[in-house]
């Protein structure tokens, strides 16, 4: 639905759009649908010119056909896959988060979300030295977290400043904010936040729950539709910036009690890749820091796979846990 | 080019808009107020507000580092304190107190010290900053009619007396003559709240009083879920409104430096024909605080378990309330940690409310 302007393309001037819009044609639409023939003699305008001004405008209207082949092609020089330090995440991941796609985590409260996006950040920023942006909508990004994560990684002062130097936060609040937010990204903040050496290789929202479903529910339908916003936002970020995108989304329970991802079934076509993380049923104390996830929605591996992982793979004194991570690999699909 | 179905006008402006066929804000922002209010279908006031709601977002690249964002080093500077609790174990378990510039849950059990820790923080952020304070003030909001003035005045009373132990050089001397019981309750600002419609404007209306009253430094509403457990028919509302509330709170906690800390009430679960006991008003809005914090009986032995935090690992510590206040646990025996939620209903709580044994003597 574009409206019909001068100068849109050359030969529409003034005079054309006001005989269209006297013959009830205002967008490129109408103009494309009608018939050419007719609308000439009804607007007493040249056949030709009408006809030069529909070819630009359908040339400047319609997508571009690209070959498999050549995808193909941009798909190998372009594609990194930005592992998120987690070795049994990874495997599930099919060895990490894809750029150009969007990967969701989704799980309960305290089941170690915002620890996965810690760690995929700060891997990104200290092992691949490139960019992250981290979009924090409830306030849970701890700083010194993110510092404890770097000082098992590396003794350097100077080396752990530099990595956090790259990890650029956004703080945003409602969705209006973060739509804002997106957009500047989309528009050059994207160069911006690469300032600090290395190109952007994975932008982090935590949550994207917590900022969509205050509009939801109740008998308003305007969420449903800044939450495709919110989709649309992050695929094209994905997509021309060729970023690793990582949401994450809390749970709920269906109909038959067993734990679902939130936000209903329209966003659960957004994101490409979905795992959910739960707390494992061990029988050991109900705090402990195990949490299995399963990979519930992908294109590479099969579905319903399950992964064990620790949350105290990072964290100082309890060192050593890398090497005895259980990777209990079992398909049930 | 900012897409206009992104922007936040109201929707029926936003459809009207669309049918005209203007798509981004720039396309809107050219045109003269009286040329969109024709080509649009708008009122001329409408049109005007339209463009001053596009032109707020596109003109002012500042909006303090909300738009270019912090770098994690400038955040790491930044990052606050935190109040302390009275409980040294407590603290220690989350790392420093509660942190200002983030929403913190209580969770617990009707008498097991939810109120007590929220009063004990609202005298705890008034200790002068030579005393390691923050020489802060607070607002409580009070949903359930729970705070008893005469209860704060003994433990403000304790605390004063805490810190009189402790003043060796003379600025500590000179700060303790303004530490007073007088003054501790002088500065605890008490909001009463009713009903959620009470609740919710309250909120809405918080950023102004904490602008006017710029040292406060602790906000507390207890209990947030009292107002929301009835009145509602319709529970997709009330989880709306429940997550923009948290979403409000979280922004004021990070926009005005002050430590949000409220309080849930705790419900039975039926699930594959056991029952436990789980924070209430549902499962997604665990989320919704940065930390949570489960209060529990233990036997006879109160528990702290840190649920949910981004910064500390999860870890069960026991506490005590005492005539003073908020405490550690007198013979702190940190091997027992059981099962919090298992124990709990067979121990303490389906008996009497408060199974009191030797605490507070």
């Amino acid at each position: 639905m574009v409206v019909l302007r001068e100068g849109m393309c050359p030969g529409l001037d003034e005079n054309i759009v006001r005989d269209l819009r006297a013959a009830n044609i205002t967008t490129v639409e109408d103009l494309v649908a009608s018939d050419t023939e007719e609308l000439a003699q009804k607007c007493s305008l040249s056949y030709m010119a009408l006809l030069a001004i529909r070819r630009v405008l359908l040339a400047q209207h319609t997508a571009f056909p690209v070959s498999g082949a050549d995808l193909y092609e941009e798909l190998l020089s372009s594609t990194a896959i930005v592992s998120t330090s987690v070795p049994s995440l990874d495997k599930l991941l099919d060895s990490g988060l894809y750029t150009g796609e969007i990967t969701e985590l989704s799980g309960g409260p305290g089941t170690g979300k915002s620890q996965v996006c810690f760690a995929a950040a700060v891997h990104t920023a200290h092992q691949l030295k490139q960019s992250v942006i981290y979009i924090d909508t409830t306030g849970g990004l701890s700083a010194s977290r993110l510092l404890q994560m770097l000082q098992v990684q590396t003794d350097h002062v100077e080396e752990q400043m530099e990595a956090l130097q790259r990890i650029r936060v956004f703080r945003v609040f409602d969705i209006f904010s973060l739509l804002g937010c997106l957009h500047t990204i989309r528009c050059g903040g994207l160069q911006q936040a690469s300032l600090g050496g290395g190109s952007v290789k994975a932008v982090i929202v935590d949550s994207v729950s917590a900022i969509i479903s205050p509009t939801l529910g109740g008998k308003q339908n305007e969420g449903m539709s800044l939450m495709m916003q919110v989709a649309g936002a992050l695929k094209t970020i994905a997509k021309d910036f060729n970023v690793a995108v990582l949401v994450t989304n809390h749970v709920k329970r269906g109909a038959g009690g067993e734990l679902q991802a939130g936000l209903g079934l329209s966003w659960s076509h957004v994101p490409r890749t979905r795992l959910l993380l739960e707390r494992s049923k061990s029988p050991g104390p109900l705090l402990g820091s195990t949490r299995t996830a399963t990979l519930v929605k992908s294109s590479r591996q099969p579905c319903h796979i399950k992964a064990e992982f620790d949350l105290n793979w990072v964290s100082g004194p309890e060192e050593g846990l890398l090497g005895r991570k259980r990777a209990r690999d079992s398909s049930d699909s | 080019m900012k897409p206009v179905s992104a922007s936040p006008l109201s929707p029926s402006v936003k459809v009207k808009l669309l049918n005209a066929g203007f798509h981004t804000s720039e396309e809107l922002l050219q045109l003269k107020p009286l040329q969109l209010s024709k080509e649009g279908g708008l009122s001329l006031e409408e049109a005007l507000e339209v463009q001053q709601i596009l032109s707020r977002g596109v003109d002012q690249p500042g909006e303090g580092g909300a738009r270019i964002g912090l770098t994690a080093l400038e955040l790491l500077q930044q990052e606050e304190r935190s109040i302390v609790t009275f409980c040294s174990q407590l603290d220690t378990a989350l790392g420093g107190g509660i942190p200002l510039g983030r929403t913190s849950e209580v969770c617990g059990t009707p008498g097991v010290g939810k109120t007590q820790l929220c009063l004990q923080l609202c005298i705890d952020v008034q200790i002068p900053e030579c005393f390691g304070g923050l020489g802060g003030q607070a607002v409580f909001v009070d949903t359930e009619g729970s705070l008893v003035v005469q209860r704060v005045a003994d433990m403000a009373h304790a605390a004063v007396q805490h810190c009189s132990l402790q003043d060796h050089d003379s600025e500590q001397q000179e700060a303790m003559k303004d530490f007073t019981t007088e003054n501790i309750l002088d500065h605890l600002y008490l909001m009463r709240c009713h009903d959620y419609v009470e609740l919710l404007a309250q909120v809405q209306l918080l950023p102004d009083f904490l602008v006017r009253n710029s040292k406060v430094r602790l906000l507390v509403i207890d209990s947030l879920a009292f107002p929301f457990r009835r009145h509602f028919e319709d529970l997709s509302v009330r989880t709306r409104l429940l997550n923009g509330l948290a979403q409000q709170l979280i922004q004021i906690a990070s926009q005005h430096r002050v430590a949000v800390v409220w309080t849930n009430q705790m419900t039975s679960q039926v699930r594959s024909g056991q029952w436990e006991l789980v924070p209430a008003l549902g499962e997604s809005w665990g989320h919704s605080a940065t930390q949570r914090l489960l209060l529990h009986w233990s036997g006879t032995q109160r528990q702290a378990s840190v649920f949910k935090s981004p910064s500390n690992t999860e870890r069960s510590v026991p506490y005590s309330v005492t005539q003073h206040g908020f405490r550690d646990a007198p013979h702190a025996s940190p091997g027992a940690s059981g099962p919090p939620r298992r124990e709990a209903p067979s121990g303490g709580l389906s008996g009497s409310k408060r199974p009191r044994m030797q605490e507070g003597q």
